[in-house]
Order: C-alpha cells, then structure tokens, then sequence
C-alpha cells in the first residue's frame, strides 16, 4: 500500500498484511487501546519511508481511552536493528477501538515530546492510528508529524 | 484572468478541512468521551458500545459548520418501549449536564445537547441518538436498531419508530474518496446558501451519481457531472434514494414536488453560471477565509533528518496517547 502526504510531498509504503498483522495485535486487546513502535527506513533521497515491522513494548498500559507506553530496557533493542538491518524506530501506533482515526490532544503532545527528545534523529516521526472493533480493523490512517502538526497521508 | 476551477476547488476543501480547527475537534472528542463514560456508567450492561456516527464518523464534516453524533445502542429488553427508552435518555442527560448546558433538547430522533461556551467562546454541541436492538441479542451480529421518533414531519410524519442500521449508513460511504469531496463541496455550497437540504440527501446522491455516471476527470469534471445528475434526475418520476441502513426508507420523501424542481433548477444555474463565467464558482463554493493562508508557510520536503543525531533513534521512555 503507497500512500502520499502531499504536505511533505513523501510517500509511505507498507504492505498490507503487516498492516493487518499490526490491526489483530490491537483486536486482541480490544476494548483497551494497544500499540507500539514501528519500524522502517527511509529511501536514498529521503522522499519514501518503507515500513517494515512493528515492535511491541516491553511495558503498557492500556484502558478504554489511554493507551501507555514506556521504551524502557529497548534501548539495545533498537541498537542492533539499526547494526544489523540497517532500520530504525520511524514512529508510534496505536488503536482506538471503535474509535475514529482522528488524533486526540494527547497524541499531538505526545509526538512533539518524541520529536524534540534527544534520542530521537528524526524529524517527521509518523503515527497509525487505526480503529478497531471487537472483530476487525475499521479504518487505519497514517500521520505525519512536522512542526506540531500531525497531517494525514492520502 | 479566470478562475481555475479545479485549483480553487482543491482550495474550497482544504480550507474547510478539520485538521484548522482540531483544538475544537478535540473538545468534542474529550466532551464526547465523558458523555459516553457517563452513559456506560448509568446504563452498565443495559447498552452495547456507543459509537460516533454522522459526518465526523463518515469524514464528510466541514470545518464551518459541525456537530457529533453518538449512537447509544441499548438492549432489546432494557425498555418496555422505545419511548421510555427516549425518555429515560433524556431524564439522564437532563439531571446529568443541566447545569452546564445552554440547552438540552429532544431533536426528531435524537438529544441534542449545546454546552455553555468554554473560556475560548466555543460551544461543543452533540447529538446523542438512542436505539434499541430489534431483535433480542443480535445487535451484534446484524447491527439493526429502533428509533423513537420524537418529532414527526416529512418522511417521519406518521411515524412512531424507525428501524435504520447506522453501521450499514456508515459503510455505504467507506473508502470513497472521490465520493466524500463532492459531498463536502456539495455541503459547503448547501451551508452557503440557507441550508435547505439534508446533509444526507446529498451524500446519498452523490454516492448513487458515482453508481450510475462515469464520474471522472478532475475535480471540477467530477463536481460537474454530478450537479449535472442532480439536476436531470431528482425531479424524475421515480427516482428514488434508498437509505443504505433500512430499505423502507426513501430520502426522496423527505423533498416536496416543488422542493425536487426547485433543487434540479438551482444545478442548472449554477452550472450555466460557472460555465459561462468561471470566477462564479466562487460566490457558489467560496473558500473558508479564516484558514486560506494556513498551508503556505511550509514548502520543505522530504523526512527531515536532526543534524549531528545519533544514526539511529531510540524512542522516549514514556508516552502517552488517547
């Protein structure tokens, strides 16, 4: 699946069955938010993030309407990824469960606090949000984070 | 020098997208979650999930003018009738927010409720739409509801309940792009001038133009054509728009004979007036001027990358999302 966000003028590939891969792990915490990390790497010039996994946190938290995170102990994780697959943390997802796929304050807040951290090079982290019912993914929509705007891809 | 159509059709949208006004969205959201909360917490297992319906759920919402819709799905044997059902709703929500509400109102089939305006001036309004299951314990399975009917006219004028399926209502629009612009143009040119039509005629409409058309080219071909379908065919004998959640029920009915001519004649102008003069389309679908400058103050691309970063990113230890 291509998509495009024309505000960048980047594109974002992932394929659909990681995308469905992602959407059962978020069913099955279902009526809680779940999420976690995704992975990638950008193309030469910088115009294509290829998504190539997902990473589920070590530790969570998640309720009706929250969903927490924490990174802690992964630090090596991520190391080697980037050692031996030459890939890298890319962004966040996580669900809203018969939810819209719109983002809340919240995950504005939290992805400015994730562009400005220091362990974080990049400067556009992405964010899936997808919403799920009991049974199946609704809808999924993939962000873009630039200058505390999150703006969706097409 | 004339008007682009398409460019300035491309503009009318993005300047009437949510994203220029998310710190209201979000006020509905949160405001929405407490009501939803307060709802599961009263009627515990006597209701099924809530959930949002209307044009934020349909993402044909307009950023002058919206409000959202929350469906509460209670139990068939959680109320004798349906008029209880409405009734206790409305008793709820009146004991619950009248102290922080300008209004709360019983609506054709549903509450309304307006909140006081919050420090900034704004007013979070939501509708909160009771159904009952129509079959004993297969809400589940086939989505199927009754609504009480408060308010009788037009295609309601005799009735009591309806039976609809928002969840199919919701579908009927899922993964149409091309269909949800021509909508929300569509509703921005309906705001723009008296609002005489339902919102969810024109979404019908436009999805059933895209059925039978060839609705292509750019977005002023796509426009075009179906004001053009509009126009010879809503003043049609028996032309009819089925709403996708319950067969019986023909949004055709809710338009008088005159009101159908009358909607076929306005297509017709306009058309003739924005081929004749293409800088008319903007006194028809004029731009939200609040928020035309927003989008050019960025003209980078590309993911950007911090200078003098680690090669690789570990993420923050602890985030929280909502």
């Amino acid at each position: 699946m291509k998509l495009y966000n024309k505000h960048r003028k980047v594109e974002l590939i992932i394929d659909q069955k990681l995308l469905e891969r992602i959407g059962k792990k978020g069913i099955e915490h279902f009526p809680n938010e779940f999420g976690g990390f995704l992975i990638g790497k950008y193309s030469d010039d910088y115009k294509t993030l290829f998504i190539s996994d997902f990473i589920l946190p070590k530790s969570y938290k998640g309720s009706r309407y929250l969903f927490e995170r924490s990174s802690k102990g992964m630090k090596s994780f991520f190391s080697n990824l980037f050692k031996k697959k030459k890939e890298y943390y890319v962004g966040e997802w996580h669900t809203h469960p018969n939810g819209s796929t719109g983002f809340s304050a919240t995950d504005l807040n939290a992805m400015i606090n994730i562009e400005s951290s220091t362990s974080v090079s990049i400067k556009n982290p992405v964010l899936l949000i997808l919403s799920v019912s009991a049974q199946k993914i609704n809808q999924a929509t993939f962000y873009i984070y630039d200058k505390k705007k999150l703006l969706p891809y097409e | 020098m004339a008007t682009n159509k398409k460019e300035h059709l491309q503009n009318v949208l993005e300047t009437h997208r949510m994203k220029h006004v998310q710190n209201l969205v979000d006020k509905f959201k949160t405001k929405r979650n407490e009501v939803k909360e307060a709802l599961e917490a009263h009627y515990g297992s006597n209701i099924y999930y809530s959930f949002d319906s209307g044009s934020f759920k349909k993402r044909t919402a307009i950023n002058t003018k919206f409000d959202l819709d929350v469906v509460v799905p209670f139990k068939k044997d959680s109320f004798e009738t349906l008029e209880k059902m409405y009734d206790s709703l409305y008793d709820f929500l009146y004991e619950e927010y009248q102290d922080v509400t300008e209004e709360i109102r019983k609506q054709t089939v549903s509450i309304g409720l307006i909140f006081e305006e919050d420090e900034d001036g704004d007013k979070i309004c939501l509708d909160i739409v009771p159904g009952r299951e129509l079959n004993q314990d297969q809400y589940s399975e086939d989505n199927k509801l009754n609504l009480f009917v408060y308010r009788k006219y037009g295609i309601f004028s005799s009735s009591t309940h309806i039976q609809t399926n928002i969840q199919a209502q919701i579908d009927h629009i899922k993964a149409k792009e091309n269909e949800r612009k021509i909508i929300r143009l569509l509703k921005i040119w309906n705001n723009n001038d008296g609002k005489e039509y339902k919102s969810f005629l024109l979404e019908l409409i436009t999805i059933k133009a895209f059925e039978k058309e060839d609705i292509s080219g750019n977005l002023w071909e796509k426009l075009e054509k179906v004001m053009e379908y509009i126009k010879d065919k809503v003043a049609e004998d028996g032309f009819k728009l089925i709403d996708p959640g319950n067969s019986n029920n023909d949004l055709m009915d809710t338009l008088e004979d005159w009101e159908k001519t009358n909607l076929s004649n306005r297509m017709e102008t306009m058309l003739e007036r924005i081929n004749s003069n293409s800088d008319n389309i903007k006194s028809y679908f004029p731009t939200n001027k609040d928020f035309e400058d927003d989008d050019k103050s960025s003209n980078s691309s590309g993911y950007g990358i911090k200078t003098g970063g680690a090669a690789y990113s570990t993420p923050p230890k602890n985030e929280r999302f909502g």
